[in-house]
């Protein structure tokens, strides 16, 4: 019997310990800081705190079209696939737009939002981010690949946004998702120039464009508040 | 969080503000789309249609401004919409390839295409539905460009027909998007009434700061007003009291009010200026002639005050259409009684003053300039029943060119000889914007 309370006694001792080890050496899992703009110092660039998230609607603008696109792999997708089921940012660039208002700073201000992505667990889970080229000519599957070299080498990519970047096949495939957005741009007649207003495009689980941002709004902090606004109207909040 | 190299050259010039004035218009347009920064190629003319006169439709009049061109100064096409319905203000859609219009009667809404042959609009889009979309506004005003969408800001509602409205919100397409209603005293919807201001619901204009997420919205009058005859409302003792006395200011980004200043006499026009350290704007008020300013305080709060005298208010000279300088040292502003402008030196915003006007004609309403400010151009109607009756009814474009001292006649177009209409709203198009 006494051996038997020893062992009992042991196993007990055994098992608090397992549990206090899990305790003490499993990682729990870190806390999503709120509001999700406080990731990021506020910018000269904007003069103005982001709204409380949730404090206020984003509409639903319109639905964002589909199309046929290419990874940087190749591979086709449906555009409609990529985009429901995560909330997305979608923005429309060409590889060597050197205005920089235009192209860049889209880029840039997704780098942002994808490295401070890392800072905010299991956000990838439900929000990703594309680079839709319109410039197919030249953003061929070979450029695209060559250009998303630093995200997909990135050791640190499974902690971050997925970001797809994509082109098309051409300019037929194209045109239905820039007229689908609404995305403006004007070629020269030599096909040189690329004019374009720079928009950034936030579009829901569903599908639907909830809004839409130009210069002046591209701040990741809004862009952050307006992601959390919608995830707390998913939750009902 | 550490910017990329190319980031922090869009940062640095969004910190000098240029994205600001690359994106901006010819001194008063949304801040969101290209501009023509040399010579605007041609203006176009939203006009009333007059009953008896040519084919008594509301039409939009394009007039050739290209230096050289042999139709210089002359009615090149127009395109009429079928009826009357009170044509007014206008604005383009962000991309600038659509030009949008209002009837303040039939609350129809034209959209014209201007960039397929920006010499030759053609109508692309009619909305028959504003009022029902919008839950009852009634009188589609200003129509502000944001990016993919476009905002518009109502006069009246289908209910009383007085002056309370709402800001009604497009999809670019076209397809409707949100109501906004205007704080009132019963609904200030989160807003604060500054000092003894009183929420009244009206509106009338809209702009807006982006750098700082302002925008603010001013009040005219209702549908049972400006439909009404302008000598029967002045002997009205009851619609003289129907005038908005508010400018709102809201959160641009929620589209949600803040606060509400009193501004008395209906203030019309709002206008930002373009400098990047530039935290005003400056509206007046049409019956008690006053410019007003509204600025950042140094605490950061947004404030309204009157800052000069337009003409002598007790002559109720009515100060309409104002249009600031891209420099933002002056502002025009004309006053429809007198048929005068006036230019302010606005180089302190608290401080303006005078410094030169002119008799345009019997009546004047609208004022549109150049980017570089050498060109100004005018127009006659302000509405079809407040319009001067009799030979005082003079319905022209006049174009002028400005040295920085003097207005001088560069042509003229008689609307009423041409069997056209009233002129009202001009915008300016150039096939420059559009490279393909």
């Amino acid at each position: 019997m006494r051996k038997r309370y020893l062992l009992s006694g042991l196993a007990v001792a055994a098992l608090a310990a397992a549990a206090l080890g899990w305790q003490v050496w499993q990682p729990q899992p870190a806390a999503r800081p709120s509001p999700m703009a406080s990731v990021f110092e506020a910018s000269d660039a904007y003069q103005f705190d982001p709204p409380a998230p949730g404090s206020y609607r984003l509409n639903r603008i319109k639905s964002a079209p589909d199309g046929r696109v290419l990874d940087i792999n190749g591979r086709e997708h449906g555009l409609h696939d990529l985009t429901r089921g995560k909330i997305s940012l979608v923005s429309f660039v060409y590889l060597t737009c050197g205005d920089v208002n235009g192209c860049p700073l889209a880029m840039s201000v997704f780098f942002d939002v994808h490295d401070a992505s890392r800072d905010l667990p299991g956000l990838n889970e439900d929000v990703q981010l594309l680079t839709i080229s319109f410039d197919p000519d030249r953003d061929t599957v070979e450029a695209i690949e060559a250009f998303a070299y630093p995200i997909t080498s990135d050791e640190q990519a499974g902690d971050k946004l997925d970001w797809h970047v994509l082109t098309t096949s051409g300019s037929q495939a194209l045109a239905p998702i820039l007229d689908g957005y609404g995305q403006v741009v004007d070629r020269s007649e030599d096909q040189e120039t690329i004019s374009h207003l720079l928009r950034l495009y936030l579009v829901d689980r569903q599908g639907d464009i909830r809004n839409v941002y130009g210069l002046g709004f591209l701040d990741p902090r809004l862009l952050l508040t307006d992601i959390e606004t919608l995830l707390m109207e998913e939750a009902g909040a | 969080m550490k910017r990329r190299e190319f980031g922090a050259l869009a940062a640095g010039a969004l910190a000098m503000g240029l994205p600001f004035r690359a994106f901006a218009d010819e001194t008063c347009q949304s801040p969101y789309m290209p501009k023509i920064t040399g010579q605007e190629e041609f203006v176009y003319v939203w006009t009333l249609g007059v009953e008896g006169m040519g084919d008594e439709q509301d039409k939009l009049v394009t007039i050739d401004l290209r230096p050289g061109s042999g139709t210089r100064g002359q009615v090149i096409n127009s395109v009429s919409v079928g009826g009357r319905n009170e044509a007014h203000h206008g604005g383009f859609s962000a991309d600038r390839r659509y030009f949008w219009t209002g009837g303040l009667d039939t609350n129809r809404i034209f959209i014209f295409d201007v960039h397929s042959d920006p010499s030759n609009p053609k109508l692309h889009k009619t909305i028959d539905t504003f009022v029902k979309d919008s839950g009852g506004v009634v009188g589609p005003h200003t129509f502000f460009a944001l990016p993919g969408s476009m905002m518009i800001t109502g006069l009246s509602n289908d209910d009383d027909h007085g002056g309370r409205t709402a800001l009604v919100e497009y999809n670019d397409d076209g397809d409707y998007v949100a109501t906004y209603w205007m704080p009132t005293t019963a609904d200030m919807q989160g807003a604060v009434a500054v000092g003894d201001a009183v929420a009244d619901g009206y509106g009338y204009d809209i702009r807006a700061l982006i750098r700082k997420n302002v925008m603010l919205t001013s009040s005219f009058t209702g549908w049972s007003n400006y439909m009404m005859d302008f000598g029967q409302m002045l002997q009205d003792g009851e619609a003289m009291k129907r005038f908005g006395n508010t400018i709102v200011q809201w959160d641009l980004h929620t589209r949600q009010p803040k606060k509400v200043f009193n501004v008395p006499g209906a203030p019309l026009e709002i206008r930002f200026p373009w400098g990047s350290n530039a935290n005003y704007a400056f509206s007046t008020t049409a019956l008690t002639s006053q410019l007003w300013l509204i600025y950042e305080d140094e605490a950061g709060e947004w404030q309204a005050k009157a800052v000069a005298d337009i003409g002598n208010p007790a002559d109720i000279p009515l100060p309409v259409d104002i249009s600031i300088a891209a420099d933002d040292q002056t502002l025009w502003i004309n006053s429809f009684m007198d048929g005068k402008t006036r230019l302010f030196d606005i180089s302190d915003p608290h401080k303006p003053f005078q410094i030169y006007e002119k008799v345009i004609d019997r009546q004047v309403n609208m004022v549109s300039q150049s980017w570089d400010g050498k060109r100004v151009y005018f127009s006659s109607s302000l509405l079809a029943n407040w319009d001067k009756k009799g030979d005082d009814d003079v319905q022209y474009l006049k174009a002028y060119n400005w040295d920085g001292k003097e207005l001088v006649e560069d042509f003229a177009v008689d609307f009423y000889e041409l069997g056209l209409g009233r002129a009202h709203i001009m915008r300016f198009g150039s096939s420059a914007l559009y490279s393909s």
